[in-house]
C-alpha cells in the first residue's frame, strides 16, 4: 500500500482530487464526525440570493460551501405539445462553465450537464411537483414555457443538491406576466399583455422537489458530500424529494453496488432529509421576500 | 440613496414573443429648480421662474408657480398659448406622456416653450433623486405619473420653503397644480398641494378675460390606450372551408372601389352580380386583389353603391381609430338598385405584393412610426416604422405589408427600398413599371447569346426555302417615329376582276426558337409595353427594331398571307407562305393618306394604297353590317420636347382612313390565320375571344342613355351598334363619343385562350363581330401570342417542325394566362404613363378646357376632358365644409341642381385644369369648374377658351 497521495475521481465525473491515505482512511472509517466537523446528515452552510438577474423572469444564485450555481428562468410563449395541449412546460439547460474546473473546457462539461438536465427533467415529471396546467394560456394553442438556465460557476461537491435548490428558488421568484386572449382572428389568437409590470402570477413551488444526494462510504451513508468524500465513495443515490416528502425520482450514481436493504434505508433517510431541506428553503425564501427590497449583494462580496 | 435604478417593463414583439425589458435609469443630484429666489440650487443666472411673481388670479391670490398636469396639455393646449401664462413648470413626466399620447400636442407644446423660454421651465423630475418615483405594484402607469407630478409639486414646495423662510406668509410662493383629472386633484389636496381645475383657474385670471373662450369643452378622461379591436375577427380556415362547402359563404376576389375607399365588391365565379361590401367592418381588412370569404347579409340589409366619391384623406396618422363612417356611407339609396351585400369573414389568400408610394409627412419628424400612401388608390395606407423618414419623405419608396391586426386602423408594413426623388420622370416611370409588374430589366447574357451575330444577311439556303417576294411593291404604314415596323402590305391587279393583296408580317419565329433562353424571356414578358416616352421590348432591340422591323429597301424575312379578291372584296383564295421581302417605303399614316388623296401621284405605291383603301372600306362596311361595334376610348399623344424629354403639347390621335385600312387588313389576316390553324390544330390553337358581356354590365350605360332620352338596345352587338349610331344629338356632337366611351367600359376584357379549353360556341368576338380571331387590331410582333401563332402556322403549312409544348393544350393555356395578365398590365401601364405625362404637362400650366360630365355623383361630378383624355372629379361638397354652395342631388336623373343651374350626365362644361401642388409629395391634377358659373364653387376663367362655342343657354337656365 503506497502512502503517496492518489489522484482520485468522484462518481459525479468531477475533477480529480489529491487525497492522502490518511484522509481516505478517516473518511472511510471515521465515526459520525466528518473532516469539517459535520455529522453524516449535516449540510454545509448555504448562501442564497434571488432576483440577481433583472432581465430574467426569476433568478437565484446559490452557494453551497464551494459549489456555486446561478439560475435564471425565462418565460416565453410557445405552442403546447400536442400530447399535452392543456399544459405548459419546463425546459432545463445546464451550462458547466470552464470557470468551475478546467476539465469543463470545450465540451468537457457536456456529459455532466446532460446528466443533471435529464435528472431534473425526470424529477419534475411527476404530476405532484408542479402544476403545469397553470402555464396554459390558450388550450392547445399557447402556453408558457419556462426556460431554466443553470450556470455552474464552481464545483465544490454535491452539485445535484446545489442545482436543485437554486432551481427551486429561481422558480419561486419567477414572475409570469398576466396575459389574456383579447381577440381571435382567423384562428390566430391575439394576445394582450398586461400593461402593469407588477401584474404577474407566481407558480406554486411548494412541492417542487429538492435533490438529496446520499453517498455510501463504508457501511454508512452521508449527505452533502465534499469532493473528497465523493472520491472515496463507490456508489450512492440521488433522490428527488418533494415538499410533501414524496420521492419523485431516484438515480444511482457511481460504479459500486448497493444492497437492497441499505437502499431502502437510504431512500427513507433521503425523504426525511429532503422534507427538512424543503421546509427550510421555503422559509428562507419567504423571509427574503417579506424583507422587501434590499441591497443586492451579487458577486461583489 | 442609490442613484441607479432600473425601469422594467414587458413588451410583446411583432412575432408574439414576450420580452422583459430592463432599462437603467440614473438619478442625479444636480438638477436645479429654476427659481430665482432659490439659494440652494447651484444654477447659473438663467432662472426662468420669477423671484416674486404677480398673481392675476382671483382664485389664488398669493404669488405662485404653476405646474400643469398632462391632461391640461392634452386638452387645453390652445389655452397654454396665451401670454397669460408665466412661471409655469413643465415636468418631464408631463412632456413624455404628452409625447406618447399626442404627437401633435407635443409639438405644439415644444413650440410654445421655445417661443416663450422666459415663462416655461422644464423640470427633469424623472431624473431628480428626490422626485423620481417607482411604480408600485397594482398601480397603473397613469396613476404612477400622477403621483410623480404630485411628488414634484410637494418637493418644490419644501425646496422653496427653505429659501424663503424669512418671508411674509402672504408673499411666500406657492406651487399650484392645474389639472382636469378629478382624482388627481382630490389626491393633491389631500397631500396639501393646492390644486385647481384648469377651467376654474383660467376663468379667474382677471387680466385675461378672453382666455376662457379658448377653453376646450372639458373632455371626459379619454382612454388613449384604446386597444379594443377595430375589426371583426376572421374565421378559422376550417370554419371557412366548411362554410364554402355548405354554400353559406362565397369565395371571390375582392376589388376595392376606385372612388370610395370604404366600398368594394367581391366577384364570385359563376355569379352575374358581384357582392357589394360597405364600411370598415364589412371590408374587414381585405386588400384589393385578396381572395376572400364573404357572408351574404339578409336581403333586407342589402344596399346599393353609395353615390359619393370618397378618399381616405387623413393628412396625419389618426391613430388606431376608425372615423365615424355613417356620414360617409349613409345616403346609399335604399329601395331599388339594391345589390347583394355582404361582409368579409375571412381571407383565403392574401395577394399582397410590394407597393410603391410615398410617406405621409409626419408631425413629428423624429418619430419612427409613419404612414405610407401607396400610388395605387385602391390600396389602403400602410403604417411602417422607419428612422429615416426625413430622407425618405422626398422619395418614392417601396413598402411591403406584413400584417393587419384587428386592433390596427391600417395594415402594418416595412420599408423595402427607395426608388428616387418624387417627380423625377425616371423614378415615376420606374414606379409605374413596378406597379404594373412589367419586367423591364435589361436582357441577360444568356438571352443576348441567342441573337444572330451582326452584320446579318439572308443566306442563300434561307432564300431557297422561302418564297421570293422581293419583286413586289410592298410598303408599310405606321405611326410616325415607329421603329418596330412589323407589318407591310401590297396590292396588285392580276386581272381587271381579280386583285392580289398581301399582308407581310415580320418573321420573329425565325429568330426566336422554341425552348431557348430568348424564348423563355419573351414568354415571361408576354408583350411589348409602349409607354409615352419609352418602349419596353419583349425581345431585344436588335430584333424588334432591326431584324424584325420591315425597314424600307432592306431584305427581311417575313410571313405572308396572300389573298386573291374580287373588286367587291370577296375572297377567292387564301394562302400562307414564308417569304423574303423588300419594302419599298415606310409610310406614316398621314403620308399614306396624302398619297391616296393626291391625284397627281400616279406611282405604283400610290395606286396600291388606293386599291387597298377601296377594298378596306368595303370590308369594313360588311363587318359593320354584321354588327361590329365602333367603340371609343380617348387616345392622345404627347409632343415631347427633344431636349428635356418633357411633354410640351398634347394632340389627340387623329383617325385617318389609312388607320382603319391597316387595321382592316390586319383583322383580315388574323381571321384567315385563325381559321387555318384552328382547322389544323383544333385542340391547341392560340386564339383570342371577346366574350359577350352579361346584361348587368350595361346598367350604368343604359341609365346614362336614358337621361339623354335614348333607349339603347343591348340585346346583341348588332342592336347595340345600331342604337349607338342612332343616338346622336345635333347640339352636342361629343355626346355620341361619350356614349361609346361608356359602352367600351361595359365590355369584357378580350382574352387569349387555347382552343382546346373553350367550347367553339364561345369563340365569337363580340366587339369585332368576327367568328374567330387571333388578335384584335394590334400589330403582330409585339406579343408572344403571335409567336405561338407563327409557329403553329409554320407547322400547318409545312415550313417548320412542331415541338411537344406547342401542342399541349394545358401548356398553351398556361402561357395564355400569363399573356392575358401581362397584356392587361401593359395596358394599365400605358394608361398610367399617359397620366404621368399629363402631370408633367400641367406642372407649369393652368388651362381652361372643355369637359363633359361622365357621371353625376352625390357629392361630385366625374368629368372627362377629351383633349387630354383626362378624367377628374369636381367635389361639390366636402366632409367638413359649409362654404360651398348647396347642391341638390336628384338620384333618379341623376342631376345636381344649384339655384337655377342643373348639371346632368353628358353636359358640356368648362373646367380649369391645374396641378395641385399643395403637397409636394402628392401632386395631383386638380379640376375646377369654370362654367357654368356658380358662386363659391367655380373659379375665374384664366383666358377665353379657344375654339369653343359658348355654353348652350338651356344648361344655364335649367329645366
Amino acid at each position: 500500500m503506497s502512502i503517496a497521495p492518489q489522484l482520485l475521481r468522484g462518481p459525479s465525473l468531477m475533477a480529480e482530487i489529491l487525497l492522502s491515505e490518511a484522509e481516505k482512511a478517516f473518511i472511510h472509517h471515521g465515526d459520525d464526525l466528518r473532516c469539517d466537523g459535520r455529522t453524516r446528515l449535516d449540510y454545509r452552510p448555504i448562501i442564497l440570493e434571488t432576483g440577481l438577474v433583472s432581465n430574467a423572469s426569476g433568478s437565484s444564485r446559490l452557494r453551497l460551501a464551494n459549489s456555486d450555481v446561478l439560475v435564471g428562468v425565462k418565460v416565453e410563449l410557445a405552442s403546447p405539445l400536442s400530447e399535452k395541449p392543456l399544459e405548459g412546460r419546463l425546459e432545463f439547460f445546464v451550462d458547466c462553465s470552464a470557470n468551475a474546473t478546467p476539465e469543463f473546457e470545450g465540451r468537457g462539461g457536456e456529459d455532466l450537464a446532460n446528466e443533471i438536465c435529464r435528472f431534473l427533467q425526470m424529477s419534475y415529471m411527476s404530476g405532484d411537483t408542479i402544476n403545469l396546467s397553470e402555464l396554459s394560456v390558450l388550450a392547445g394553442q399557447q402556453c408558457w414555457v419556462l426556460y431554466v438556465d443553470i450556470l455552474i460557476l464552481e464545483c465544490g461537491g454535491n452539485l445535484y443538491d446545489t442545482v436543485s435548490l437554486a432551481v427551486k428558488s429561481a422558480l419561486y421568484t419567477t414572475q409570469i406576466p398576466s396575459i389574456k386572449v383579447a381577440t381571435m382572428d382567423g384562428d390566430q389568437p391575439e394576445l394582450e399583455l398586461s400593461e402593469d409590470p407588477y401584474d404577474t402570477k407566481r407558480l406554486n413551488t411548494q412541492n417542487v422537489p429538492c435533490l438529496v444526494t446520499l453517498m455510501k462510504i463504508g457501511n454508512h451513508y452521508l449527505v452533502d458530500p465534499t469532493p473528497e468524500e465523493e472520491c472515496c465513495s463507490s456508489s450512492g443515490v440521488v433522490v428527488a424529494v418533494s415538499g410533501s416528502k414524496k420521492i419523485t425520482a431516484v438515480r444511482k450514481i457511481g460504479s459500486g453496488s448497493l444492497h437492497p436493504e441499505s437502499l431502502v434505508s437510504m431512500l427513507k433517510t433521503a425523504s426525511e432529509v429532503g422534507a427538512v431541506v424543503n421546509k427550510i428553503l421555503m422559509k428562507k425564501l419567504l423571509e427574503e421576500e417579506t424583507a422587501g427590497k434590499t441591497q443586492k449583494v451579487g458577486f461583489m462580496r | 440613496m442609490d442613484m441607479l435604478t432600473s425601469k422594467i417593463f414587458l413588451r410583446k414583439t411583432k412575432r408574439g414573443k414576450v420580452l422583459k425589458v430592463v432599462r437603467e435609469h440614473y438619478l442625479r443630484d444636480d438638477l436645479w429648480c429654476g427659481s430665482d429666489l432659490c439659494k440652494k440650487c447651484n444654477q447659473e443666472n438663467s432662472e426662468v421662474l420669477d423671484d416674486a411673481p404677480l398673481s392675476s388670479s382671483t382664485l389664488c391670490a398669493c404669488p405662485h408657480y404653476v405646474v400643469v398636469d398632462t391632461n391640461v396639455v392634452l386638452h387645453q393646449i390652445d389655452v397654454l398659448e396665451s401670454p397669460a401664462w408665466k412661471n409655469v413648470i413643465v415636468l418631464q413626466t408631463v412632456l413624455e406622456e404628452t409625447r406618447k399620447r399626442s404627437t401633435n400636442n407635443f409639438k405644439k407644446l415644444k413650440e410654445i416653450m421655445a417661443t416663450r423660454k422666459d415663462n416655461f421651465y422644464v423640470f427633469v423630475n424623472e431624473h431628480h433623486k428626490d422626485t423620481y418615483v417607482e411604480r408600485n405594484p397594482g398601480e397603473s402607469a397613469n396613476d404612477r405619473n400622477d403621483r410623480a407630478i404630485r411628488k414634484a409639486c410637494s418637493w418644490y414646495q419644501t425646496h422653496l420653503e427653505e429659501s424663503q423662510q424669512g418671508r411674509d406668509k402672504k408673499k411666500k410662493i406657492q406651487i399650484i397644480l392645474l389639472t382636469q383629472d378629478f382624482k388627481n386633484r382630490e389626491q393633491a389636496l389631500k397631500e396639501g398641494i393646492p390644486a385647481y381645475k384648469v377651467d376654474e383657474y383660467v376663468k379667474s385670471l382677471k387680466d385675461f378675460p378672453d382666455l376662457q373662450e379658448k377653453l376646450a369643452a372639458s373632455h371626459s378622461e379619454d382612454n388613449a390606450e384604446n386597444r379594443e379591436p377595430l375589426f371583426p375577427e376572421h374565421w378559422a380556415p376550417t370554419r371557412i372551408m366548411t362554410g364554402i362547402k355548405s354554400g353559406k359563404l362565397l369565395q371571390g376576389i375582392f376589388h376595392c372601389s376606385r372612388e370610395n375607399f370604404l366600398e368594394g365588391s367581391v366577384s364570385v365565379e359563376g355569379q352575374d352580380k358581384s357582392i357589394l361590401l360597405q364600411g370598415h367592418a364589412s371590408l374587414n381588412r381585405a386588400v384589393d386583389g385578396d381572395i376572400v370569404a364573404v357572408e351574404l347579409l339578409p336581403e333586407d340589409k342589402w344596399t346599393s353603391p353609395s353615390g359619393i366619391v370618397l378618399e381616405d384623406q387623413e393628412d396625419q396618422d389618426p391613430g388606431d381609430q376608425i372615423e365615424k363612417e355613417e356620414a360617409l356611407l349613409s345616403n346609399s339609396a335604399k329601395g331599388k338598385d339594391r345589390q347583394p351585400t355582404g361582409k368579409v369573414v375571412g381571407i383565403i389568400r392574401r395577394k399582397w405584393r410590394q407597393y410603391c408610394g410615398i410617406l405621409l409627412p409626419s408631425v413629428l419628424a423624429e418619430g419612427t412610426r409613419h404612414l405610407f400612401v401607396p400610388a395605387e388608390r385602391k390600396i389602403p395606407k400602410i403604417r411602417i416604422e422607419t428612422r429615416q423618414a426625413a430622407t425618405l419623405s422626398s422619395q418614392k419608396i417601396i413598402v411591403a405589408i406584413d400584417s393587419w391586426p384587428r386592433t390596427s386602423r391600417y395594415p402594418l408594413g416595412h420599408f423595402v427600398r427607395a426608388l428616387g426623388n418624387i417627380g423625377d420622370k425616371d423614378t415615376e416611370n420606374e414606379v409605374l413599371l413596378l406597379e404594373h409588374d412589367v419586367p423591364h430589366h435589361s436582357f441577360p447574357e444568356t438571352v443576348l447569346a441567342c441573337l444572330p451575330s451582326m452584320p446579318w444577311t439572308i443566306s442563300q439556303e434561307e432564300v431557297k426555302r422561302r418564297e421570293d417576294l422581293r419583286n413586289l411593291d410592298i410598303c408599310s404604314v405606321d405611326p410616325p417615329g415607329c421603329t418596330d415596323i412589323d407589318d407591310a402590305l401590297h396590292f396588285r391587279e392580276l386581272s381587271p376582276n381579280l386583285y392580289e393583296i398581301g399582308v407581310h408580317i415580320a418573321d420573329v419565329s425565325h429568330f426566336v426558337r422554341p425552348d431557348t433562353a430568348l424564348d423563355k424571356e419573351a414568354a415571361n414578358r408576354g408583350t411589348t409595353v409602349y409607354l409615352v416616352d419609352r418602349r419596353i421590348d419583349m425581345v431585344p432591340e436588335l430584333l424588334s427594331s432591326n431584324l424584325c422591323s420591315l425597314r424600307p429597301d432592306q431584305e427581311r424575312l417575313a410571313f405572308s398571307v396572300i389573298w386573291e379578291v374580287t373588286p367587291n372584296a370577296e375572297i377567292k383564295k387564301t394562302r400562307f407562305t414564308k417569304s423574303v421581302i423588300r419594302s419599298r417605303r415606310a409610310f406614316t399614316y398621314a403620308e399614306a393618306q396624302c398619297s391616296i388623296d393626291d391625284p397627281l401621284q400616279q406611282n405604283e405605291l400610290a395606286k396600291s394604297l388606293r386599291g387597298l383603301n377601296k377594298l378596306a372600306k368595303i370590308m369594313k362596311k360588311n363587318r359593320m353590317d354584321k354588327g361590329a361595334l365602333q367603340l371609343s376610348s380617348p387616345e392622345i399623344r404627347f409632343e415631347v420636347s427633344t431636349e428635356t424629354n418633357d411633354p410640351i403639347d398634347v394632340i389627340s390621335k387623329p383617325m385617318l382612313d389609312t388607320n382603319s385600312m391597316v387595321e382592316e387588313f390586319m383583322l383580315l389576316a388574323n381571321i384567315s390565320v385563325a381559321e387555318h390553324i384552328f382547322k389544323h390544330f383544333p385542340e391547341c390553337a392560340v386564339l383570342r375571344r371577346h366574350p359577350v358581356p352579361p346584361e348587368s354590365n350595361f346598367e350604368p350605360f343604359l341609365k346614362a342613355g336614358k337621361t339623354q332620352g335614348f333607349t339603347l338596345d343591348v340585346s346583341s352587338n348588332k342592336a347595340l351598334a345600331a342604337s349607338l349610331d342612332a343616338a346622336v344629338k345635333p347640339d352636342n356632337v361629343y355626346m355620341n363619343t361619350m356614349l361609346r366611351i361608356l359602352a367600351t367600359r361595359c365590355m369584357m376584357q378580350a382574352v387569349y385562350f387555347s382552343s382546346g379549353t373553350v367550347a367553339p360556341v364561345d369563340f365569337y368576338h363580340y366587339g369585332l363581330a368576327a367568328p374567330i380571331i387571333l388578335i384584335s387590331h394590334l400589330p403582330f410582333a409585339g406579343l408572344y401570342a403571335d409567336l405561338l401563332v407563327h409557329r403553329l402556322l409554320a407547322v400547318a403549312i409545312g415550313a417548320d417542325v412542331t415541338y411537344a409544348d406547342l401542342l399541349d393544350r394545358k401548356c398553351v393555356q398556361q402561357l395564355c394566362n400569363n399573356l392575358n395578365y401581362r397584356h392587361k398590365m401593359s395596358q394599365y401601364a400605358q394608361r398610367s404613363s399617359v397620366a404621368l405625362h399629363t402631370h408633367l404637362f400641367f406642372r407649369h400650366r393652368v388651362q381652361d378646357e372643355d369637359a363633359y360630365v361622365l357621371s353625376v355623383r352625390q357629392n361630385a361630378l366625374q368629368v372627362l376632358i377629351p383633349k387630354y383624355g383626362l378624367e377628374g372629379s369636381i367635389y361639390l361638397k366636402e366632409k367638413d365644409e359649409d362654404s360651398k354652395p348647396a347642391f341638390i342631388y336628384n338620384p333618379d336623373v341623376p342631376s345636381q341642381t344649384c339655384g337655377n343651374i342643373t348639371i346632368r350626365t353628358f353636359d358640356r362644361i368648362v373646367v380649369q385644369v391645374s396641378l395641385d401642388s399643395k403637397y409636394v409629395q402628392h401632386q395631383k391634377i386638380a379640376v375646377h369648374l369654370v362654367q357654368p358659373q356658380i358662386a363659391g364653387l367655380s373659379v375665374e376663367a384664366i383666358k377665353t377658351v379657344n375654339d369653343s362655342e359658348p355654353i348652350p343657354k338651356k344648361l344655364k337656365a335649367g329645366k
